[in-house]
């Protein structure tokens, strides 16, 4: 079903994907799509750089070896943004494996650019 | 795909943390300044109280000029928390001595902030740390010569009274 709203939208492009889900770009909207966790989100730049911080932030190594009872849930709450994921611990390591691919990406995209677009025009 | 990042920011994310932490870093400077200014003060120095509160605030201002960088460049400047201010000194000559440490510290790290945009030709960045650089060549300089005065004048007898005097009336006059 996800796939469907995606493929529905042409001006996506996919930054990045794992088998975990995948991060999408559109060019029109100034705008990330990020397929994760059973739901389709926006993020705009603001956003995205908050989630990357806050999943960047949770030490995973930490709760691996606590042996504390809490579950192994983080709710991650990004102000002013309107979506919140509730996720597991092996889904915060697959978060982060999608979003340091896509922000690897991006940077390629941004050198690409640099040294290629901007100086032929 | 179009470029949304460089679009929204200029400076890229190692470029933004070296100067959120720079701004930490002349946060930091400012508030120890502070401190001195409150020990010297405490302790009978008026002049070299009068000299690092005009010190602290420079580095405060310096703070802000990285700060407001930050913004203009599209990025998020991060407000420091500032903790570890020490409070006590041992003597009047090892307040001149951290001093200049911590300006040599500054100017290392802004080596640091420069030796990353040349790597990353960011030369708008640059362009920007070129006045900290001929700004921490005056800091140095003062630091330099404020210790100088515990070599010259001597602290026996009124030496540390003459050098108080003297601490005020240092100024940099550069035409380089």
């Amino acid at each position: 079903m996800q796939n469907l709203t995606v493929q529905s939208s042409i001006d996506f492009v996919e930054v990045f994907s794992t088998k975990a889900g995948a991060i999408y770009q559109s060019d029109s909207e100034n705008c990330w799509y990020i397929d994760f966790a059973g739901k389709l989100a926006r993020f705009d730049y603001r956003n995205i750089l908050k989630l990357k911080k806050a999943v960047y932030h949770i030490d995973i190594e930490d709760l691996l070896l606590n042996n504390t009872k809490a579950p192994d849930l983080e709710i991650l709450f990004i102000c002013a943004c309107d979506h919140c994921y509730v996720l597991s611990l092996l889904e915060i390591i697959a978060l982060k494996e999608l979003l340091q691919g896509t922000f690897v990406m991006l940077e390629l995209n941004h050198i690409i650019y640099d040294r290629l677009h901007r100086i032929i025009i | 795909m179009k470029d949304i990042m460089r679009v929204k920011c200029l400076l890229s994310s190692d470029v933004e943390t070296l100067i959120n932490q720079q701004i930490k870093k002349e946060a930091h400077s400012s508030a120890i300044y502070l401190s001195m200014a409150s020990w010297c003060n405490r302790n009978g120095y008026d002049f070299s109280s009068d000299y690092f509160f005009a010190q602290a605030e420079e580095e405060r201002q310096h703070q802000l000029k990285f700060f407001k960088y930050v913004l203009d460049m599209g990025g998020n400047a991060v407000s420091p928390e500032i903790t570890n201010v020490k409070g006590e000194y041992n003597s009047f000559r090892e307040v001149f001595e951290e001093a200049l440490e911590q300006e040599i510290s500054v100017t290392q790290s802004i080596k640091n902030i420069a030796a990353r945009c040349h790597k990353e030709q960011d030369y708008v960045t640059i362009e920007f740390l070129n006045w900290f650089f001929r700004e921490q060549r005056e800091e140095e300089y003062k630091a330099r010569r404020a210790l100088e005065l515990f070599d010259v004048i001597g602290e026996e007898g009124t030496g540390r009274w003459q050098i108080d005097k003297h601490v005020g009336q240092i100024s940099y006059s550069s035409e380089a």
